[in-house]
């Protein structure tokens, strides 16, 4: 599902790279738990992997596609396609309603909203689907955004991201802001919809007391082979 | 779907996008009054007169004369002599002449006296005649044509009396009460100065201040008429005394009817003139144009008294090179406080903008391009401006209601309801434009943003 290889990143004021991946694959439907300390080159990585960065040297494969040799137009397009993208917190546009918020997941990506449309199903209903599944009772979805507690942001969150069936889903530490019961219950309902969905889960954080919940565990400072810290 | 999240995102900023609207609305509503003003001003003066080739007064300044003469604005110090208008009617080539004379009033409405040539051949507009909306012209000393918002403000009908004073101003000392003249006519709206202007024989100002409280100097050298004129008048005065007996019989009936009042206007026509010795100014109009400047200069040359022939059309041009200077001052004033309330949005665009970097973060995380993130911001500052826009509009014909009463009575300026004009809506498209690219500014900035920041959430 995703392959990357030989990837370097140089940051353009820095002498050393920050990245140097000879080798990452992540095959369909893995749960892969991602263990970075910050400053460890985390958010360049997803940069790259999401195709906001440039990638200088070496090869990104995600779905079949050479995703680093599209132009930047062409991977914000491809992003919107085949990637979901869970952050820390506060996910949500504030002025969109969480049905909102859901649907606008599809709203850049053609091939989204068309795996949802041939089902012969509107994003609204798809969007309500999802945000039940997650545990967002019909009555809180109908309220604002400001309203809900984080745990039902990061929620709405996720429905974003699984919406119109992306290939893989990009998580970068959704759960910090999480106590520790909800956070089990949440990582619990994206591996539930990853697995509806089959899915593949790159779940980043630098908690490593969430790595054992993971099908495979690994660190960024083990696969960044020679690189320099950036601090 | 950009619009609708910009439609969103600018209501979710109620309060900071309420009042750069506003701003933006009262710069718009200032700029379109301005204009509106300016323009139905020009057009108000120029539809005054029209079809007149030349106005002749005493000697004074040619835009004093115009005003004074066809705008009531201002007083004519000086007189023309009743000869010097017999002899220059006289010349060849003029077609018709009106004479005029001003200086008194009646209830704050001027009174202008002159002959029936005036309902013959006085124009405005485009070269419109004056029509009557009810009754006739006034045929002899003792009747009275007036404008139809005289009528309808001093809710006056056909066939009724009136009192008329001498002087100008509401609180005339002495009323001229022996000497009531009869509504023949009431005049169809002009939207010009003479809607409010009561019309009465030359020869009823003349008798107003001969019976009036002082023999003025007007009195003092006797009219040189020719001799057939003054048998005429002589004969009129008959006629008068018979009709003001008429008059005082029905007033002891005390009959207030319509159908008593109408009784008023069978009355024989008598002499418009009298012994008229002095009009304040009279107005000319040739058989052809080629007349006009030839006789024009024989007017300025005339030896007798010092006089002045203007041609309407040339002084109102200079009147409006004149206040040229200030209508550019106004404009380039509203201008500027469009284009600062233009900035006062960019401010709150920009001050935002920092705290929306996450929510640039989110759309690029769904697939959002840069440009899209250029377009989403610029349309919000094009929302904001054409919403501004429309409220101001709104705001503008609120304020065009508001003040047109007063500005048709206080500078006789008549405002026009009609909807925006090619030139206005091309004011507007200039500030939607000027919007536009001033929210390019901040949308460019987000534009940066979202291509440095990617999706890393920076706050």
């Amino acid at each position: 599902m995703l392959t990357i290889t030989h990837l370097q990143f140089t940051w353009p004021t820095a002498s050393k790279p920050v990245l140097n991946i000879p080798m990452l694959n992540i095959a369909r439907g893995e749960h892969v738990f991602l263990h970075g300390p910050s400053g460890s080159g985390k958010s360049t990585l997803l940069g790259l992997i999401a195709g906001t960065l440039d990638c200088q040297q070496g090869m990104i494969e995600i779905a079949g596609t050479k995703a680093s040799t599209l132009s930047r137009s062409q991977r914000d397009k491809f992003r919107a396609d085949h990637i979901g993208t869970i952050f820390q917190s506060f996910n949500l546009l504030p002025y969109l309603s969480p049905i909102e918020n859901v649907t606008l997941g599809c709203e850049f990506s053609k091939k989204r909203k068309q795996s949802i449309t041939s089902q012969s199903k509107t994003l609204e209903q798809e969007a309500k689907l999802l945000l039940t599944e997650l545990g967002i009772d019909e009555h809180t979805q109908q309220r604002s955004v400001a309203e809900l507690s984080i745990g039902q942001q990061q929620r709405v969150a996720a429905a974003r991201a699984f919406i119109g069936r992306p290939e893989i889903i990009i998580a970068d530490e959704p759960t910090s802001a999480l106590d520790a019961d909800s956070r089990d219950g949440f990582i619990k309902l994206l591996f539930n919809q990853a697995a509806v969905y089959s899915a593949s889960i790159l779940f980043v954080s630098h908690d490593k007391s969430l790595a054992p919940l993971f099908n495979r565990q690994l660190s960024l400072s083990e696969l960044n082979q020679g690189a320099q810290y950036a601090n | 779907m950009l619009i609708k999240l910009a439609w969103k995102s600018t209501l979710n900023r109620k309060a900071s996008v309420a009042l750069t609207l506003v701003t933006i609305a009262i710069s718009v509503m200032l700029l379109l009054a301005v204009e509106r003003v300016r323009q139905d001003a020009k057009s108000s003066f120029a539809n005054t007169i029209s079809g007149t080739d030349l106005i002749v007064g005493a000697r004074t300044g040619d835009i004093q004369l115009l005003l004074s003469s066809v705008f009531r604005i201002g007083h004519a110090n000086n007189a023309v002599q009743w000869q010097s208008y017999e002899y220059i009617k006289a010349q060849r080539g003029v077609a018709w002449s009106i004479p005029i004379s001003l200086g008194d009033s009646h209830k704050g409405f001027a009174v202008l006296g002159t002959d029936d040539n005036y309902f013959k051949h006085y124009q405005y507009g485009k070269k419109q005649h004056l029509t009557f909306k009810a009754g006739r012209a006034f045929h002899n000393p003792q009747e009275v044509v007036l404008g139809a918002t005289v009528a309808k403000q001093l809710g006056y009908k056909l066939g009724q009396k009136i009192v008329i004073s001498h002087g100008m101003g509401n609180t005339s000392f002495h009323h001229h009460d022996d000497n009531p003249l009869v509504i023949s006519g009431i005049l169809a709206a002009t939207g010009t100065p003479v809607d409010k202007t009561l019309h009465v024989p030359l020869s009823a100002i003349e008798k107003m201040h001969s019976t009036g409280h002082s023999k003025t100097s007007r009195q003092i050298s006797r009219p040189q008429h020719t001799a057939n004129h003054d048998d005429e008048h002589e004969h009129e005065h008959e006629h008068e005394h018979e009709h003001e007996h008429e008059h005082e019989h029905e007033h002891e009936h005390g009959s207030t009817n319509n159908s008593a009042l109408l009784h008023n206007l069978n009355s024989t026509p008598g002499d418009l003139i009298g012994s008229t010795k002095q009009i304040t100014a009279f107005l000319l109009g040739f058989e052809s144009p080629l007349y006009t400047l030839q006789v024009r200069r024989n007017i300025n040359l005339y030896k007798d008294e010092p006089l002045l022939a203007i041609m309407p059309g040339v002084t109102l041009r200079e009147l409006w090179a004149m206040l040229d200077i200030v209508e550019k001052i106004l404009l380039l004033i509203t201008l500027a406080v469009v284009l600062i309330s233009l900035l006062g949005m960019l401010t709150s665009l920009l001050a935002t903008l920092n705290q929306r970097r996450r929510e640039l973060a989110i759309l690029r995380s769904v697939g959002a391009r840069p440009w899209h993130i250029f377009t989403l911001l610029v349309s919000e500052a094009i929302l904001i401006t054409v919403l501004g826009c429309i409220f101001g509009v709104a705001l503008f014909y609120a304020l065009l209601i508001a003040a047109q009463s007063a500005l048709q009575s206080q500078f006789g300026v008549v405002l026009s309801f009609s909807p925006l004009s090619a030139y206005e809506l091309t004011l507007l498209s200039v500030i939607i434009g000027a919007g536009t690219l001033i929210g390019a500014i901040p949308a460019a900035r987000a534009y940066f943003y979202s291509l440095a920041d990617g999706m890393q959430i920076k706050t």
